[in-house]
């Protein structure tokens, strides 16, 4: 809201030197002094005297009235009819939206200029004339935007709740639909006020606008371009008085669009895509077995109110032919953690702390952006989770496997065409030849996910990254997917990070898990061990919240686990997950513990591990 | 298919709406053309003659036979004589047309010329130097009306440095270098908005097309930035720019009637007020029909453009 | 006049290919060519149409009457050789040796069809009422043509040597026969809308004129392009020249500036909006207006005040002391406001356009004089066409009117004063001044030279009293020439825009 405080106020400061016209100490600006005519600017004339030897300055500000007038009038005319035109025909819809749509479709068919040019010949030109010309002008605008918000809106809920509720269709339009689209008619408001502006100028300047003598900014442009060659100042003043009114209407309409739809709000941010990572604790070097040890990796995104980090001190390790499932709840930093080991981090957030090191000698946290390229697709690879969204829409399935290859490899067309056919079918997609010209909503979403998986794994990686790759499918696609995960995994041998919020998917799939709340990995080991018996409350609880086997899509969601996830910007000092703990102690709450190896394999960050196994019956939910 | 010919059915009755309300509009606006012509220099016509040049020019029949013979000469493909010289109205549309066309086509080079790198460049380092520039310019540029940078361009570089003709058109065949001598200024006015506008919708789409997550899928294949510049953000980004650019062209073959007052080029907007001003019926639908065509035509091919560009529209 | 009538298709592709076609050799430069820069393009090229400056000048060009002014603004036959009054209202032209552009010579008998043609019904002729005058025209033999006049007429050979009034062959200049003229130059080339290409005639009758071989006609509609045309040598020689640019012109060592006091500003009422109905109001608005002001600002001081008839000061019948009768004196306005019942003054509202800064000015400027009368003036600035409809129907008080007299003879302003003639968009609506139509008719009919300087004294003194129309000033009408240029000359007082005759004799270096 303060960035719309500048051009709020200049547009307010413009308002209010035109209506204080009649009251500020300025010489009445229909006063010829033909003697004194283009004078220079003086004390007298500030900014000198126009071809009447009138005063500029008092024509300047008079001029506002004329300007604003127009912009104000033909706009509120515009909103207020186009508006209602706009969201009675959205809301009746059938002949009424044909009618409105249709009258909108000619108007915009006119060339502005013309339809003003025709109006004002028609009824002559004044103030009124314009601000009538400019509204007609403007309805289109106002008409479809408000006809596109009903259709949006009419459908919502909360309006279909209206109607049952038998609400009238006037109380309906007047009280629920028009809030809704309030936002964007504002913003078309300012828009239209600035064109308004410039349409007057423009008209005035054609003859066709304001009558004079009443100054006009577009008359005094025209005016002023006659005795350019004696006095060029003059034209300058009413360029300046307009442009810079229209600045400011034009500068509020983006804040006010920024102010109401975060989404286009400027990011100012820099991007650390390939800038050496500042790199704290010491790099860990595993036997030959592992593919990738991860060794306290902290993720950084800087804040207006602080940095918080999404993923602090997590270590894992991974052999190849291995499968490690990172398992948490929303924003728990599991993907996060897939795409720093990648450098794929989003622009606002770094690697702070921490090592990544890949087949015992590179580490990927400290890679340089062109290194860490060449290991992408070809070395590390990752599946996403929404395949729709991570598939180019605009270029065919193969082409964008190819890519994939070629980013790696040089290889003629028809070897690169032979290959991507090949991964095609190697990931169960039937008719792969037709398949790979096939564009991405051209396919299932099981579909888009082999196709996605294909991809992955074109360039013969050596570590998948599989980021919740199910969720976006149904159950029975699902299964397949992972069959097809882990057929591939096995063949291949890759080592493979599967990224989930499901218990029962790692239970299929994976080797080990680590289980990861608020940033941290509370617990990591076997499956089958930490299933059968679970060493943090935390994992505890989430096996517990495990609706019994069988009940889809639902299962694995904590919804048990009284409390909330902690705000990244306000974590306990302690344990992260004490707050919600039942067994919690008041040492929990100021101690933090690093992940201990508790038992050969296991890690926990709980020191009561072994009370908890022993636990035969839920938890009960903590008081809070 | 059947689709495109809905679409090109609409458009017809659209255009025919339009050159009803022209008709209608024209001939309600007071001022008649015969008297006009005989009132050049404020002199003082005979009655008499004003009649009889109204009967010439067959405006002595009732509205609706003028209304009709006009369409069915426009059916014909006839958009008549102008009421002034008698020359044929198609001819003096087809002088006047290809201007207006190179004056735009030479604004758009221009203006795509510097809006949609600096537009990229500034999207894909949001909050950097030029794009805090690029914001302030781009703001400043929208902001002046093109008469009053057309003005100003005149008042710099033609009065006061004496670099540039203020204005006017030398044929092509007469002189190469003065025809583009006297096409930059008018270009450059044109360009100056119209790149500011395709800045803005570029480094927008680019912004928003480079935090997409198939952006994402191509940079985890490890593929090169230049590439992923081109052919995941550009491709993708292209859409809207291409809409907006489409929908600006087609607003301004009938718009550009400022800068060519300014400049004095005579394209098509300038033809169609001098016909307002001269009441020449004829020649004013012939030009209206001409505008609004090259407008519903433009719309298609950007529907049309749309689906080549974005493959998810081309089943629908 | 809907003849040629070329389909759509066929037109388009015809023209679209023209800007591209590339014409070698139509270098602007070339020995012999002149490029002269129109203040718009000819609407019309109709031989006895008015239809503005622009085509007054291409067809002064194309075309000759019986009779012309020299350069200096003295009437002269032209292609009447001699000619001559009897005493029975007849006048007899005798014809010189000339040919028209088709080689056919011109002959007595295409004198008569031109006059006939002017004068027939349904003619859109500007002169047809003049000439519709004329009892009989006879053709004794082919070099001879008396034309008999229903009444006597002194001014016949004024009328005929309007532009207006060129003679063309027999057999054209009507419907699908274009005009054939017998005039210096012939058209060559038409760009429609940009410009038109004049060629010499080899045959004209003038041994060694024209001295050009070609005249460009480039129409510049914008006067500030129009000027820098001038100055960057793209034309050798403008019309029109702006009053904001004179200054420069002189000032520059290549250019010349020709000017001469011809059209000038006027107010036209209403006589059926009361207060100007009364001679008394009319003349307190002569009195009131500024009219230094108006030379000044409106025309940056290149013109002069008019306070009178407007007749061209150095001419035969210009009287100082008449032309200057109204002079501002605002007291004296408030008199006769007073007398006429007004002395609180009254509203109304001022019509000229905006389309032409010149009238919108000078409607501010009497707004802005007559305030301080007590006259509240509202102003109504249609578009042009707009205001001539207005104009032609009295749908308006009072209004803004700028134009030049036919001729320098007082009778050239009778379509101006005279507002008993048939209502016109030139002069005023529903006000009759018996005693001016009958000073008019006497002037036409008088051949006494003497005699017709006192009737047009009396002419001058009844306008003074009654104020018809009200003049406000002369404005400079000036050409710009290249220093290039030779044998152009701006001719007199309302002659000017006839100074395209003198193209003929015109050459460039």
């Amino acid at each position: 809201m303060r960035r719309l405080l500048m051009p709020g106020g200049m547009i307010l400061l413009i308002l209010a030197a035109a209506l204080a016209a009649p009251v500020l100490p300025l010489p009445a600006p229909l006063a010829m002094d033909i003697m004194h005519r283009l004078a220079p600017p003086s004390v007298a004339h500030w900014l000198g005297t126009d071809e009447f030897g009138r005063d500029e300055l008092s024509r300047l500000i008079w001029g506002a009235r004329a300007s604003l007038a127009v912009a104000g009038g033909s706009t509120a005319i515009a909103a207020a009819i186009g508006t209602s035109l706009g969201v009675i025909g959205g809301y009746l819809r059938g002949l009424p939206a044909f009618l409105a749509i249709r009258a909108m479709d000619v108007v915009l068919c006119f060339p502005p200029l013309l339809l003003a040019v025709l109006i004002v010949t028609l009824v002559g030109p004044g103030i009124v004339t314009l601000i009538v010309a400019l509204s007609i002008l403007f309805l289109p605008g106002f008409t479809r935007l408000a006809y596109a918000g009903v259709l949006q809106t009419r459908n919502l809920d909360y309006v279909e709740a209206q109607r049952v509720l038998g609400a009238g269709r006037a109380r309906i339009m007047l009280r629920t639909i028009l809030p809704n689209i309030a936002g964007p008619i504002l913003v078309q408001a300012s828009l239209t006020a600035a064109a308004a502006v410039v349409l007057e100028a423009g008209l005035s300047f054609l003859g066709l606008g304001v009558v004079p003598p009443t100054p006009s900014w577009g008359l005094m442009v025209r005016s002023a371009r006659e005795v350019m060659g004696q006095a060029p100042l003059l034209l300058l003043w009413p360029c300046l008085a307009l442009s810079l009114t229209i600045l400011a209407l034009n500068l509020l309409c983006d804040r006010l669009r920024d102010a109401l739809d975060p989404q286009t709000a400027p990011r100012r941010r820099r991007r650390t895509m390939a800038a050496a990572r500042p790199l704290a604790g010491a790099a860990a070097t595993d036997g030959d077995a592992t593919l990738l040890a991860v060794d306290g990796l902290t993720v950084e995104i800087a804040t207006p109110r602080g940095p918080i980090r999404p993923v602090r001190d997590v270590s894992f390790s991974l052999g190849a032919g291995e499968t490690l499932a990172i398992v948490g709840e929303s924003g728990s930093g599991k993907s996060v953690t897939g795409l720093a080991l990648l450098g794929l981090l989003p622009g606002a957030a770094r690697v702070s702390h921490g090592a990544a090191v890949y087949a015992g000698t590179t580490d990927l946290l400290r890679c340089q952006e062109a290194s860490l390229r060449a290991l992408r697709g070809s070395h590390l690879a990752m599946v996403f989770q929404d395949p729709m969204s991570a598939l180019n829409p605009v270029h065919r399935v193969g082409d964008q496997i190819a890519e994939a290859i070629l980013a790696h490899a040089r290889l003629d067309a028809k070897a690169v065409r032979a290959r991507v056919v090949a991964l095609l079918r190697r990931v169960g997609i039937p008719a792969p030849v037709a398949r790979a010209r096939a564009f991405p909503h051209e396919m299932s979403g099981g579909m888009r996910q082999r196709a996605m998986i294909a991809m992955a794994i074109a360039a013969g990686p050596r570590l998948l990254i599989a980021d919740e790759p199910t969720t976006a499918l149904d159950v029975t696609i699902e299964a397949q997917v992972l069959d097809l995960l882990a057929a591939l995994q096995r063949s291949e041998g890759l080592g493979m990070i599967f990224i989930t919020h499901s218990l029962p998917v790692v239970a299929r799939i994976a080797d080990r898990v680590a289980v990861m709340y608020a940033g941290e990995v509370l617990e990591q080991g076997p499956v089958a061990e930490i299933f059968a018996r679970p060493l943090h409350p935390y994992t505890r609880a989430l096996l517990d919240s495990m609706v019994p086997e069988g009940d889809g899509a639902e299962a694995g969601l904590p919804a048990g686990i009284a409390g909330n996830v902690p705000s990244l910007l306000d974590l306990p000092p302690g344990c992260s997950f004490a707050p919600r703990c039942a067994l919690r102690r008041p040492a929990c709450e100021t101690l933090r513990l690093p992940l201990n190896e508790v038992a050969p394999g296991r890690f926990s960050r709980c020191p009561y591990g072994r009370e908890i196994a022993a636990m035969a019956a839920p938890i009960p939910a903590a008081r809070a | 298919m059947a689709w495109v010919l809905r679409r090109i059915g609409a458009s017809l009755l659209l255009v025919w709406v339009v050159v009803t309300v022209v008709f209608m509009a024209i001939h309600l606006v007071p001022g008649d053309p015969a008297e006009l012509l005989l009132s050049q220099g404020g002199s003082a016509p005979d009655p008499a003659a004003v009649a009889a040049l109204r009967g010439q020019l067959g405006l002595d029949r009732p509205l609706l036979a003028q209304y009709g013979s006009d369409l069915v000469g426009l059916l014909h493909g006839d958009l008549g004589l102008s009421l002034q010289d008698q020359s044929p109205v198609a001819a003096d549309i087809a002088q006047r047309l290809p201007r207006t066309i190179e004056l735009l086509c030479a604004a758009s080079i221009l203006a795509l010329g510097f809006g949609v790198p600096l537009g990229t460049l500034a999207g894909i380092a949001p909050g950097g130097m030029l794009d805090r520039a690029g914001a302030a310019v781009s703001a400043l540029l929208l902001s002046v009306p093109v008469f009053v940078v057309g003005t100003l361009l005149v008042l710099v570089f033609a009065e006061q440095l004496g670099w540039a003709d203020a204005g006017g058109f030398v044929p092509i065949d007469r002189s190469l270098a003065g025809h583009f001598a006297h096409l930059a200024m008018p270009a450059l006015t044109i360009a100056l908005g119209l790149g500011a506008m395709l800045y803005r919708i570029t480094r927008a789409a680019v912004l928003d097309v480079a935090l997409r997550d198939y952006v994402r899928t191509a940079r985890a294949k490890g593929v090169a930035p230049r590439r992923i510049l081109w052919r995941h953000v550009l491709r993708n980004a292209l859409s809207p720019v291409v809409t907006v650019f489409g929908l600006q062209f087609g607003a301004l073959i009938g718009g550009t009637v400022l800068v060519e007052y300014v400049f004095n080029y005579p394209g098509l907007s300038g033809l169609l007020v001098d016909a307002v001003n001269a009441r020449d019926y004829p020649l004013v639908q012939g030009i209206v029909l001409v505008i609004s065509v090259l407008f519903v035509a433009i719309n298609l091919t950007l529907d049309l453009l749309y689906a080549a560009l974005d493959p998810r529209v081309r089943g629908r | 006049m809907r003849l040629v009538r070329r389909s759509f298709l066929a037109g388009a592709a015809a023209g679209a290919a023209l800007p591209f076609l590339s014409i070698p050799g139509r270098a602007a430069a070339k020995p012999g060519t002149l490029v002269f820069g129109l203040s718009s393009y000819p609407p019309s090229l109709l031989p006895w149409v008015q239809a503005g400056t622009a085509a007054g000048t291409v067809n002064l060009c194309v075309h000759r009457g019986l009779t012309s002014y020299a350069p200096d603004g003295t009437l002269r036959g032209e292609l009447a050789e001699k000619f001559d009054h009897d005493d029975k209202n007849g006048w007899t032209f005798h014809l010189r040796k000339a040919v028209f552009h088709d080689g056919s010579p011109v002959t007595s008998a295409d004198v008569k069809w031109t006059l006939e043609q002017v004068a027939a019904a349904g003619s859109t002729a500007y002169m047809a009422p003049q000439f519709r005058g004329v009892a009989a025209i006879e053709t004794p033999d082919a070099a001879t043509v008396r034309i008999v006049m229903k009444e006597p007429t002194a001014t016949l050979p004024l009328w005929l040597a309007q532009y207006e009034m060129p003679i063309v062959a027999h057999g054209t200049g009507i419907a699908g026969k274009p005009a054939i003229g017998c005039g210096p130059f012939t058209i060559a080339a038409q760009d429609h809308g940009v410009s038109v290409t004049l060629k010499a005639f080899p045959h004209f009758y003038r041994p060694g004129l024209p001295k050009l071989e070609t005249l460009r006609m480039v129409a510049y509609a914008d006067e500030t392009a129009r000027v820098a045309a001038l100055r960057t040598g793209d034309v050798d020689i403008i019309e029109y020249v702006p009053w904001n640019a004179m200054a420069a012109i002189e000032a520059n060592p290549k250019l010349a500036l020709q000017t001469t006091n011809g059209p000038f500003m006027y107010l036209t009422f209403n006589g059926s909006f009361k207060p100007f109905a009364d001679a008394r109001v009319r003349r307190a608005i002569a009195l009131g207006v500024k009219r230094e002001d108006i030379v000044k600002a409106v025309f940056f001081g290149r013109g002069s005040p008019l306070g009178g008839m407007p007749i061209p000061p150095g001419t035969p019948f210009y009287d100082a002391k008449l032309a200057n009768g109204w002079t501002y004196d605002p007291t004296e306005a408030k008199k006769l406001l007073a007398e006429a019942g007004y002395a609180q003054g009254f509203s109304c509202t001022l019509l000229a356009t905006a389309q032409y800064s010149m009238h919108m000015q000078t409607a501010v400027l009497v707004q802005q004089n007559l305030a301080a009368l007590g006259i509240q003036v509202q102003l109504a600035l249609p578009d042009w066409a707009t205001r001539v409809a207005l104009g032609n129907r009295g749908q308006y008080q009072f209004a803004v009117g700028g134009t030049s007299a036919d001729s320098n003879d007082p009778d050239g302003l009778s379509a101006i004063i005279d507002s008993s003639l048939a209502p016109s968009v030139a002069r005023s609506y529903d006000l009759p001044v018996p005693k001016i139509a009958a000073l008019f008719a006497q002037g036409r009919a008088e051949f006494d030279p003497a005699k017709r300087r006192a009737i047009y004294d009396q002419l001058q003194r009844v306008l003074l009293a009654e104020a018809p129309m009200v003049s406000l000033a002369w404005r400079s009408q000036g050409y710009g020439l290249s220093r290039k240029v030779s044998g152009f000359y701006d001719m007199p007082g309302a002659l000017t825009f006839f100074s395209g005759t003198t193209l003929e004799q015109t050459s460039i270096a």
